[in-house]
């Protein structure tokens, strides 16, 4: 078993390779580059900097060029221009980027608290509502309780992240004003005190959490719901009521702990929600997240961000992998990795 | 007094359509202390549901009893509270299933399984006293070194070292009366008459009572005192095994009998072989449920249910030719 993860560890790194090397050579062959971008920039006659200064009719010599090429790291063959990269992760340097000149591992770190924040609450939530309502369908199923919680968790399904985020804010900040606009704080939140600044935090978390959790319900609480209603009518049951418990304490006993066996089981790979975030909701209600920006950095070929989020993402989410095969051992006996014998 | 009297027990099946039939229509028999009563009959007949209805263990709302009285040493136990019985559950009267596989918790262990039927009908007895008689109760049921079987769990076991266990559970607080359903049926044929030699011992030791319930004949003559030859949801026959073996008098039992291999029967001839379908529940016949396989099959049969009526003091048939058939 212990050497069953110490092997899923160890495959960490040629997958995280291949995700990465992929998307380096991506980057390498799209169209619209930096140094493409820094062509244009200068031929439509723009300031670009202190870095690089137009000459005459606003083209670059082929110095010039070669100076920028090797600035980017593009004048090497992919390969050793991918190994140069690698290493310089391996040494905790993500690079500059393009765009603003500064680190990368700055501007993420930036971006950090209000992913976390987002993440962490939906993951947290998604939990602390589903788990119990699936439960509640799966007790009462075909109650007006369940009935109705399907229907609006499908509904929630049904729409558009974005359409949730644009309905909500224009009803409940537009119309209503009971909430900001956007933002992740108010202007002054430095003024406030600590009381102040929880609250102002919560209110204008309120509807992008919403606009998040909207979508995210169904899944999980149809999850919980099916695999408690499989484990109530299993054949355990009725040997738990033939030994004398009631109903409720056989449910509790027996067939709670089998049906959260699933949802354990998604649980590591919901961890990569943590550094998630969707740009669309982020731009809806102007949250300077990770989304937004990895979005942006897309968009702008600033390639040293973009390499910098997958970096953190993959990992997050090659550890959450490992984590879902390390809670699923935990929750069910039957589970044993690797073919040694388990006892 | 009998330690169990089921008195014109009727079970109903919710179908598709939302109309409830009468599967298991009009049910009697007893059941002294000590004693075993092997009930017998093809898959399917009910045996399950009238086993299951004695302690309200049907599948709700699919099953329901939706007649008759369930006494135990004279108590209603049908209509008592769901207090009352779930004392009774485990304590007076145990429970044998067919699949050892799926009749345990595939996420508990063995001593935890055992322990908590004792947890629950023994609360002031201490952990360790709990302890010691899971040991016992292993050992009892013939599991090889029961010590290192305590946190086994179900996967880890054969399957009859699983029903095993399920005896085990199920002795545990020496109750009265052992329903066994089918309790060898998902076992190898080796396995099998171990499982009966261990319930046989057990049965004499603690003398309990046992309902024995099988699809298979030759199975039930080992073990039972009285059998109950069941078909299409009733009784056809029942009695003094010896008696009911040695001289059938439905022509159902018979058949049976004459498909049995081993057994000589003066009568045996491949024309007994059973032919038909078992009718279905949606059309079950308002006459004798067997008439559409019966070679006697006559008019009256048709049109008019046979009731039970005795052959012997103890032994009854429901047949309206039975006293013809036999001459
Ligand atoms: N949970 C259920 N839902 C619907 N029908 C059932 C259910 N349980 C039993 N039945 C019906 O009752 C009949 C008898 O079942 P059962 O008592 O289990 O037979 P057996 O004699 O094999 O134990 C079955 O053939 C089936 O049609
Ligand atoms: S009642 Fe008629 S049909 Fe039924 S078993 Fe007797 S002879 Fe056959
Ligand atoms: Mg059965």
């Amino acid at each position: 078993m212990t050497g069953y993860f110490v092997r899923r560890f160890l495959l960490i790194i040629p997958t995280f390779i291949g995700i990465t090397l992929l998307v380096f050579a991506i980057t390498r062959v799209v169209p619209g580059g930096p140094i493409e971008r820094m062509m244009t920039q200068i031929q439509l006659g723009g300031e670009t900097g202190s870095l690089h200064r137009s000459q005459g009719g606003g083209t670059l010599s082929d110095e010039q060029m070669e100076e920028l090429k090797r600035y980017y790291g593009f004048d090497k063959p992919m390969l050793s221009s991918y190994a140069i990269w690698l290493k310089k992760v391996l040494q905790f340097d993500l690079g500059h980027s393009t765009r603003y000149q500064d680190p990368v591992w700055e501007i993420i770190k930036e971006r950090f608290p209000i992913s976390i924040f987002y993440g962490l609450s939906t993951l947290v939530l998604t939990y602390a509502v589903c788990i119990p309502l699936g439960l509640a369908k799966g007790m009462y199923h075909g109650s007006t309780l369940d009935s109705w919680s399907s229907a609006v968790v499908f509904l929630g399904y049904a729409l558009p992240s974005y359409v949730i985020g644009i309905a909500l804010i224009s009803l409940f900040a537009g119309y209503w004003d009971m909430f900001p606009l956007g933002g992740f704080v108010s202007d002054n939140y430095e003024e406030f005190s600590a009381w102040g600044k929880a609250k102002d935090i919560f209110s204008h978390a309120v509807l992008p959490l919403i606009a998040y959790l909207a979508g995210s319900f169904a899944v999980t609480t149809l999850m919980m719901k099916n695999s408690l209603m499989d484990n109530l009518s299993a054949d355990y049951m009725r040997t738990a009521a033939a030994k004398g418990l009631s109903r409720s304490e056989s449910v509790r006993k027996h067939a709670l702990r089998n049906s959260l066996i699933p949802v354990a089981t998604s649980f590591g790979s919901n961890i990569s929600l943590l550094l998630g975030g969707s740009f669309l909701i982020e731009t809806i209600f102007n949250i300077d997240g990770i989304g937004l920006l990895g979005y942006e950095a897309i968009i702008e070929r600033d390639y040293p961000i973009v390499m910098g989020i997958l970096v953190i993402s993959s990992l997050l989410y090659l550890l959450g992998n490992i984590l879902s095969d390390i809670c699923v051992a935990l929750v069910d006996p039957r589970i044993r990795f690797g073919g040694g014998r388990g006892a | 007094m009998s330690l169990l009297s089921i008195q014109n027990l009727s079970v109903s099946i919710l179908g598709d359509d939302g109309i409830a039939r009468e599967l298991v229509s009009s049910i009697s028999f007893d059941i002294a202390a000590g004693e075993t009563l092997g009930l017998v009959g093809e898959s399917g007949c009910g045996k399950s549901l009238t086993a299951m209805s004695i302690l309200d263990l049907l599948p709700k709302p699919q099953a329901s009893r939706s007649n008759g009285k369930v006494l135990f040493k004279g108590e209603d136990i049908g209509s008592t509270n769901q207090t009352r019985l779930r004392q009774i559950r485990g304590k007076n009267i145990a429970v044998i299933f067919q699949d050892p596989m799926t009749a345990l918790n595939p996420v508990q262990s063995v001593a935890q399984q055992i322990g908590e039927v004792l947890r629950i009908h023994f609360p002031e007895q201490s952990r360790q006293q709990h302890g010691q008689r899971i040991l016992e109760l292993l050992r009892e049921v013939g599991i090889p070194a029961p010590e290192a079987r305590l946190s086994a769990y179900p996967h880890q076991l054969s399957g009859g070292m699983r029903q095993r266990v399920m005896i085990a559970m199920a002795l545990a607080c020496e109750p009265d009366l052992l329903i066994a359903d089918e309790p060898t049926t998902a076992l190898d044929v080796t396995i099998q008459s171990q499982i009966v030699r261990l319930l046989k011992g057990l049965q004499a030791k603690n003398g309990m009572a046992m309902l024995f319930i099988t699809h298979d004949l030759a199975l039930v003559s080992q073990v039972s005192d009285h059998i109950a030859v069941m078909y299409a949801g009733k009784i056809a026959e029942y009695g003094k095994a010896r008696d009911v073996f040695a001289t059938p008098h439905h022509p159902y039992t018979q058949s049976l009998l004459a498909a049995l291999p081993g057994i000589h029967h003066q009568a045996k001839s491949p024309l007994l072989a059973l032919e038909g379908q078992v009718p279905a529940i949606e059309n079950m016949p308002s006459g004798c449920r067997f008439a559409n396989r019966c070679r006697y099959v006559a008019e009256l049969c048709h049109n008019k249910t046979p009731l039970a009526e005795h052959i012997s003091e103890t032994n009854t048939v429901a047949c309206h030719r039975w006293k013809e058939i036999r001459s």
